[in-house]
């Protein structure tokens, strides 16, 4: 029972990281299934929804409002628009001009962007850690008292809702709406497309920002979870979020979702009955594996090679 | 025309050596070395605003042999990698004192260098013990060692009396150090040692840690490392009801844990050096902080203080700017210093530093805990 408790915990711990981890790698699979390049800035996209989530709760604060779906929907709200605008800003600053160049160079302009992020907010918000305040707060327990106790925490059940509810409204756009077509339309031959009549352009844009909308959800979330935020807070959540994409299979939206929890599961249950020291080794081990039996990834497609 | 530059020239020329000649003579560069930007910065701050008011103190009581000291400010981000460089930005620009760094993992590479080069090092704050083991002869430090705290904090943590204790680290120089200190001191008490873990320094997840000290049902967590890891910890440890007593060194011991644990930062225990700026004789430089609105409570602000006093006092007694001149009056002499009485032994080491417990509440003050 002991051991059973233990185990759902840990299982509970690595559902909760992995479906955010799920969320962030949405934003690098979309990009890539569309226009074929990663897009590095992706990680400082999700940190920068988190700053300006956790600048809204601490302007409602000292307004004196403290009433919390509101908090939570405004701090959303800001960190959607301002991490939207950005991501949107990004693609036009810093891959459209160089789209359909040799494939390096939009990675070079990535990178480059990535690092300028980074920068930019050691410069603008200090490179201290910034803590969250605590605002959802308890959970259920299960098990008897004095042994150990399985907690599920309301922040974590928060996580897994509104992943739910994201993952659930986008699957729903790109099935089902004329953006979401254009989109699956696009990601199938972009030249294609244009000579049909969809604008490339908006729905390259669109991509972006919908990636980066669900970065800052992402944001929002962990930075709560965690508790404190800071300008490489987006570095290492990008690589495993970019690990996540690349093991379901990037390029597939469902391949973000199950790489994301897969991740996440793995590195909470090393840290569970290994060691923490040996997490990041067998995440980052594991894609090695997939990748070696599965170029593709868990649910990618064999890509044709268009030239 | 051609004339016309060829006096530019010359007069240029001649300017940039009388500038350089004149900074030779007046002045005596002091490098501080350490983070100023950075997850660890606040203890940057603390190391340069201690280093400056020694500087500015010095020069205005007629500096040193009459030559007046100048400060050089390098930026180490705490990184091994970043340390390296700012050794050699050092030797370049002539510098032949360093007040730092900051962090072992810093220092220790960046000594190497200084070694070579015939530059005197005293660091305000790195622990490690490994940093003077290796028979330097101009690496000092005014702080204690690894091997000095880890007994106290251990030793105290025994006293408790605890059922089960757990040992978690970050894998740095640093943090493993002091967390291996520690176990072996419980270890020699008897105390059983529930887990030795080390975390990754930078990462934000714990609750799998959390978990698994709440599997193993310890009363007492003992954490090698600094304060952003820490503060999550203990934040995702309440979160979670993880019923346990945090403890930790000087790296934790400053007020940015309270705006990441919040209210969990209360009742954690950490051993610091003595609150120098409490002492009766310091009152005067305590009030000359006051004056510029800085804070001298900081655990490295004196110590940064006394580095800089050092090098001026080492430079007096050796009557040389030879560093290794320097390196051996400071061995060879004891200093009165804002630290208490300073005097060396052949590894560069003080001869008595003193840690203390205290606990930390969630405000960000600190009370001594009677032993």
């Amino acid at each position: 029972m002991q051991d059973l408790l233990y185990f759902s915990q840990q299982l509970i711990n690595g559902l909760t990281i992995g479906s955010a981890y799920a969320l962030i790698a949405i934003g690098y699979t979309m990009v890539y299934g569309i226009i074929g390049m990663i897009n590095f800035a992706h990680g400082e996209i999700y940190m920068i929804g988190a700053y300006t989530a956790l600048i809204a709760i601490t302007g409602l604060t000292a307004l004196g409002i403290a009433w919390l779906p509101l908090v939570l929907v405004v701090a959303l709200v800001c960190a959607i628009l301002v991490s939207s605008s950005m991501g949107w800003a990004v693609e036009r600053v810093a891959y459209r001009p160089v789209r359909g160049r040799h494939r390096l160079i939009p990675l070079i302009s990535a990178i480059g962007m990535s690092i300028f992020l980074q920068n930019y907010m050691h410069l603008a918000q200090g490179s201290r850690n910034v803590g969250f305040p605590i605002l959802i707060e308890g959970g259920f327990n299960f098990g008897s008292d004095g042994a150990f106790q399985m907690s599920l925490s309301y922040m974590q059940i928060t996580i897994f809702v509104t992943t739910l509810i994201c993952m659930t409204v986008l699957s729903t756009f790109i099935s089902r709406s004329r953006t979401g077509r254009a989109c699956r339309a696009v990601s199938q031959d972009l030249g294609m497309a244009n000579l049909l009549g969809i604008d490339t352009n908006r729905i390259i844009s669109a991509t972006f920002i919908i990636g980066a909308a669900l970065a800052a959800v992402a944001g929002l979330l962990l930075g709560m979870y965690y508790g404190s935020v800071d300008p490489l807070f987006g570095f290492i959540a990008g690589l495993k979020a970019f690990t996540a994409a690349v093991l379901g299979g990037i390029g597939s939206i469902p391949g973000a979702m199950l790489g994301g929890l897969i991740l996440g599961i793995a590195e909470s249950m090393t840290s569970g009955y290994l060691s923490g020291e040996y997490k990041d080794v067998i995440s980052f081990s594991l894609l090695i594996l997939i990748l070696l039996f599965k170029p593709t990834g868990l649910l990618g497609k064999p890509e044709v090679e268009k030239i | 025309m051609q004339n016309n530059v060829k006096k530019l020239v010359t007069a240029i020329a001649a300017s940039v050596a009388l500038l350089g000649a004149g900074a030779a003579v007046a002045e005596i560069k002091v490098g501080i070395a350490g983070p100023m930007t950075g997850p660890v910065a606040q203890y940057g701050d603390m190391q340069f605003s201690g280093a400056r008011m020694a500087i500015e103190r010095i020069n205005a009581a007629g500096g040193v042999m009459g030559e007046n000291l100048v400060a050089v400010e390098y930026d180490d981000v705490c990184d091994p990698k970043q340390a390296v460089t700012v050794a050699n930005a050092l030797v370049n620009d002539g510098v032949k004192y360093v007040v730092g760094h900051l962090c072992s993992s810093s220092t220790q590479p960046a000594s190497d260098i200084y070694e070579d080069e015939g530059i005197l090092m005293i660091t305000p704050a790195s622990t490690s013990p490994g940093i003077t083991a290796r028979g330097y002869e101009l690496v000092f430090r005014t702080i204690g060692l690894d091997s000095m705290q880890g007994p106290v904090a251990g030793g105290y943590l025994a006293s408790l009396n605890p059922k089960k204790v757990a040992v978690i680290h970050d894998k740095q120089q640093y943090g493993e150090g002091i967390a291996t200190a520690v176990r072996d001191t419980l270890k020699d008490a008897g105390v059983e040692i529930a887990m030795f873990e080390g975390i990754t320094a930078g990462g934000k997840d714990f609750s799998s840690l959390v978990t698994k000290l709440k599997q193993a049902q310890v009363d007492y967590v003992y954490y090698g490392g600094y304060h952003p890891e820490l503060g999550l910890i203990l934040r995702q440890a309440r979160q979670a009801d993880l019923d346990a007593v945090f403890m930790g060194p000087e790296g934790v011991g400053n007020k940015d844990i309270n705006t990441i644990a919040g209210e969990a930062a209360e009742g954690l225990l950490v051993t610091l050096p003595p609150a120098f700026d409490e002492k009766e004789e310091n009152k005067d430089l305590v009030a000359a902080f006051a004056d510029k609105d800085q804070d001298p409570s900081g655990p490295f602000v004196l110590t940064s203080y006394a580095a800089v006093q050092l090098v001026a006092e080492g430079i007096e007694k050796a009557g040389s700017k030879d560093p290794f001149e320097v390196a051996a009056a400071l061995r060879a002499n004891s200093f009165e210093t804002p630290i208490g009485t300073v005097q060396y032994d052949k590894a560069g080491d003080m001869k008595s530093f003193e840690f203390i417990v205290y606990e930390w509440h969630s405000d960000g003050s600190k009370t001594p805990v009677s032993n």
